[in-house]
Formats: structure tokens, sequence, C-alpha cells
């Protein structure tokens, strides 16, 4: 398992990059309106209604910007959480704690992709 | 709390010609504040990966029709989804701040023939395409344009 995680390392840091730079980007602006502003009522719910979201979303654009959205920060969130296993004394479970990760962002890329194939 | 790194977690699977001491975990760890600091930076990996999953039951339920999208945009207005996501936002900052204050760091000298701009251009060009798609993004889902 140590070795093909070392061969998919390439790949995997390409994500976890990706996840930071891309998905740092595109969360700011998600977590200010989805996550904050609509909830509290500072920005009208209207402007999420569905079908102003579904055709948004809906899009070749609206569908990579949300696989991103979902997907990159996922993978961040696994590589960070495994190397920051290993800096506390985790190295002996690594080979279990980084397998589960990246199955949970494998998935969650998966679902991610299907969820934005069927709108 | 000096010791031994652990010298197998990221050992490739053939030893390099190059003979180098075993990695040793620095005394200060993990009080000394650039410990902590490198610890916060690796926690919000817990909060990506978590509000992975929140954003991906949203556009799951876009897909569902509008009765489920709504019902869970609705239950994002429960404080603990709030508190989570402003959390996780100020961690997103957090880690743009220091990602954008590596990146320029992290250039090669030279990309071929060319010279990469000076850090504070490429620090301060960062800045610019952050804050802007920020900006549009968030004025797209807000109904603002489009």
């Amino acid at each position: 398992m140590r070795h093909l995680l070392l061969k998919l390392e390439p790949v995997i840091w390409l994500l976890f990059g990706q996840g930071i730079m891309i998905g740092t980007m595109l969360l700011t602006g998600w977590l200010l309106v989805v996550g904050i502003a609509v909830p509290l009522g500072i920005v009208d719910a209207d402007a999420l209604n569905y079908q102003r979201a579904h055709s948004l979303g809906s899009n070749i654009i609206g569908r990579l910007v949300l696989a991103a959205l979902i997907a990159l920060p996922m993978w961040k969130g696994a590589h960070h959480c495994r190397h920051l296993s290993i800096d506390h004394g985790g190295g002996d479970r690594d080979h279990i704690v980084a397998p589960i990760l990246y199955a949970i962002a494998t998935i969650g890329s998966i679902a991610a992709i299907l969820a934005v194939v069927r709108l | 709390m000096a010791g031994p790194a652990h010298p197998r977690a990221m050992e490739p699977p053939k030893p390099g010609r190059t003979r180098t001491a075993p990695p040793q975990t620095p005394g200060s760890w993990p009080s000394h504040p650039r410990m902590r600091v490198y610890t916060l930076f690796g926690l919000t990996g817990i909060l990506y990966l978590l509000v992975g999953f929140t954003s991906l039951r949203l556009v799951w339920a876009l897909g569902e029709g509008p009765q489920r999208f709504h019902e869970v945009l609705a239950s994002f207005g429960h404080p603990i989804y709030v508190a989570f996501h402003a959390l996780t936002l100020a961690a997103v900052v957090f880690v743009g701040v220091r990602f954008l204050s590596l990146f320029p760091k992290a250039q090669p000298a030279n990309i071929g023939p060319l010279k990469p701009p000076p850090r504070p251009i490429i620090h301060a060009m960062l800045y610019v395409v952050w804050i802007t798609l920020t900006v549009v993004f968030a004025a797209i889902l807000a109904g603002a344009i489009f």
C-alpha cells in the first residue's frame, strides 16, 4: 500500500495543490453567500431559488465549478489530515490512515461528479 | 520533546544514493509558535474535508428537485451550520493568506528562457485574482449579476 501511495503521490499532490489554490478561491465566495449571507438573511434567499440555482449549476461552466468546489477541497483536507497524523506520531498507522482518507476523498469526488452530471 | 521523527513514513521504495541523517523532530515540537501555526494549518484540512460534503449535500439536493433543494438550503440556517461555515470561512482565509505568501517563494529562478516576475508582483497578482474571483462568484450567487 505504501508503495502504491508513493506512486500516486504526484497525482495526490496535484489534487492537494489545486485544493488549496482553486478550492480556497472558490470557497471564499461560496461560504460567504451560501453558508452565511443567505442563511442569516443578509442576502435575499430568492437569489438562490431553485430555478435560478439550477440554471446556474446545470450549464457546463456551472458543473465544472461545482465539481471543483466540492472535490478539490476534499483532497486538500485528506492530504493535510494525513500529514497532521504523521506529524503527531501517527507514522506507524499511516498505512491505515492514508488509504482511509484518500478513499473518503475519492468517494466524495465520484459523488461530486455524479451530482453535477445529474443536474 | 525532541525525538526521532517517523523515518519510514515517506520513505522511497529503494534507498537513494545519497546518505542522509534520519529525520529528527525539533526539540520545540509542538509547543513552538511556528509549530502551532503549522499544526493549525494542518487542522484546516478537517474543515475542508467536511465542507466538501456539506456542499455536496446541497448540490445533490439540487438534482433531486425544488422541494429537497429548499429543505437542504433551509437546514443551512441552523446555528450549528452557520457557525461551521463561519469557522470554515476563517480557515479558508487563513489558508489563502498563508498559501499566497508561500507561493511566490516556491517559484523557480527561471521558467525556460524567462524569469518569473518579482515576488511582490506575483504576490499582488494572486491577491487580485483571489479577490476578483471571490467578488464575482459571490455576486453571481447573490443574484447581483446574471
